[in-house]
């Protein structure tokens, strides 16, 4: 294969991943597992060690 | 705040606390450098006929302080601490994450020493020569090594968007380096790129660009996304978009470096692609930036007494003025105005000191206090004098280029009727000349500022342990 070749099938996994990407964001539903992970930074305020690994457990 | 001591127990700061205090160090010493070669381009006699005091090897001297000294300190110590807290677990090994300050400040030192005396690959942000470069190769391999290493033995499930930029960031910055550093050494302090004519100079920029991008750019983020949820007491406005955000930035960013050499022995249609690619990163840049600061959406009235919150949100406002000027000036009718004027100038401060300083500045102010155990800086009048010595610092600056390029662009492209160019060379630079002073004068207000942190830095780590509280409405 010639470099033209595998640039073109480069570029288009590329925008398919990029797609799926979105897909698997906006479509999947998935809001709550998202504002879990954003309120991630604020796990090592309120809580001791111990109860933080039972909260990682479930995710 | 009693957990506050358990957590410098579990968590290693002792590396995070020194590159902290070397970022003000080192911020200092390289703004001090800008405003010296400032003032040699206001009164030239600055130089003192001195060979290493000249313009020629100052700048780069500047240039690679604020970024390599004061920039990537201030990402080494955020990065180090964010990713400890994010993953619940200490430094992956800690010695090694020593070395990398010790290795780091004797880049710095290296480079302190050899660009004044005239040692340098002349590259843009890489004039480093072939020693230093692999020592700094050395140290970022042991900074990835610490960094990933840490990420791997987390006791949360999932990685924190934070250290994916940072992640991002020293990933790309180690291809770059290597790349572009590739020489032929002919004695210890000379060498010769592997790369020739065109494609040395497009090697040189994809490196170039994308030190703006995943250096001055993504690792940024990275401190953006987690100080500026954490210093506002809320989540990030939207999770989803930074996860689109991240992606779309790398896979865009790393196309842009071509805008460099528009008009130049570049294929025409590379210059093409640069251009429609920088124009592009537009929209992941502002998705960004609107993530930023929308995550204070509701509780707007917090700027008002949060002077660090102030330092990140007014960051964030630069990072978008910035990456709105950029693909403009990216395209090619916009950039035969711009290119070699003032104009870039001005374009590089507004991202530097306006994005990349302030919220460097802003992440300090919130990481300074909590790894040396206090509750808040020493005085946060003093964060708010340094926040409007700082701000208008940069605006004077900014203001200052954007009238003198594109005035230089005007003048350098006008002709007469018989063809003849209107003005010398000369003449522009004279109609400069009140614009020189006006940046000396920001880059004084901005030294200043540093000058002050440092102050108010001093006052907090030496306070009495208990003294320094969290103000209460904070909560």
């Amino acid at each position: 294969m010639d470099y033209p070749t595998i640039h073109s099938i480069f570029t288009v996994i590329i925008f398919v991943a990029f797609i799926a990407l979105l897909v698997w964001i906006f479509l999947l539903k998935r809001k709550p597992d998202f504002d879990n992970a954003a309120n991630a930074i604020f796990a090592d305020e309120m809580k001791p060690k111990s109860k933080q690994q039972q909260e990682s457990d479930h995710e | 705040m009693s957990q506050t001591k358990s957590l410098n127990v579990d968590y290693n700061y002792t590396v995070v606390r020194l590159f902290a205090l070397t970022t003000v160090l080192w911020g200092i010493v390289g703004m001090s450098v800008g405003v010296l070669i400032a003032a040699q381009l206001y009164w030239p006699a600055l130089n003192f006929d001195t060979a290493w005091l000249t313009y020629s090897r100052l700048r780069p001297l500047h240039t690679n302080a604020v970024i390599f000294a004061f920039g990537t300190s201030a990402l080494f110590a955020t990065s180090y601490y964010v990713v400890q807290r994010t993953c619940q677990v200490r430094l992956f090994a800690e010695k090694l994450a020593m070395f990398t300050f010790v290795g780091w400040q004797v880049v710095i030192l290296a480079a302190a020493i050899t660009l004044p005396m005239g040692i340098s690959q002349s590259k843009e942000y890489a004039e480093l020569e072939w020693p230093i470069d692999i020592l700094i190769t050395v140290v970022w391999v042991c900074y990835a090594i610490v960094f990933f290493g840490t990420l791997i033995k987390r006791t949360t499930s999932h990685i924190y968007v934070a250290n994916w930029f940072y992640g991002g960031f020293i990933i790309t910055v180690a291809a770059l380096h290597i790349v572009n550093s590739m020489v032929i050494p002919v004695s210890l302090t000379k060498s010769y790129s592997i790369y020739a004519g065109a494609v040395d100079a497009m090697v040189q920029w994809w490196y170039g660009h994308n030190a703006v991008g995943f250096l001055l750019t993504a690792g940024f983020l990275g401190m953006m996304y987690y100080f500026v949820p954490k210093q506002a007491g809320r989540p990030v406005y939207s999770y989803r978009l930074s996860v689109v955000h991240f992606w779309a930035l790398i896979a865009l960013y790393i196309w842009a470096g071509p805008h460099h050499l528009h008009y130049t022995a570049l294929p025409d249609w590379t210059q093409s692609v640069g251009m429609a690619m920088s124009v592009i990163l537009f929209v992941p840049s502002w998705g960004g930036m609107i993530n930023g600061i929308m995550t204070l959406s509701g509780a707007w009235h917090k700027l008002k007494t949060d002077p660090i919150l102030r330092f990140l949100i007014v960051s964030l406002s630069f990072y978008g003025m910035s990456t709105f000027e950029g693909p403009m000036m990216a395209i090619k009718s916009v950039n035969a105005l711009s290119h070699y004027t003032d104009w870039t100038v001005g374009h590089v401060h507004s991202g530097a000191l306006g994005w990349v300083a302030m919220v460097s500045i802003g992440a300090m102010y919130h990481l300074i206090p909590a790894v040396f155990a206090h509750g808040r800086m020493y005085s946060v009048k003093l964060v708010n004098t340094h926040f409007w010595l700082h701000t208008i610092g940069v605006v004077l600056y900014i203001v200052a280029m954007w009238i003198s390029g594109i005035m230089q662009g005007m003048m350098w492209r006008a002709v007469n009727a018989d063809g003849t160019l209107t003005y010398s060379f000369v003449q522009s630079l004279e109609a400069s000349y009140p614009y020189y002073l006006m940046r000396f004068i920001g880059g004084c207000f901005v030294v200043t500022g540093m000058l002050v942190m440092a102050y108010n830095v001093i006052q907090t780590v030496r306070a009495q342990k208990g003294t320094l509280q969290p103000i209460a409405e904070a909560a």
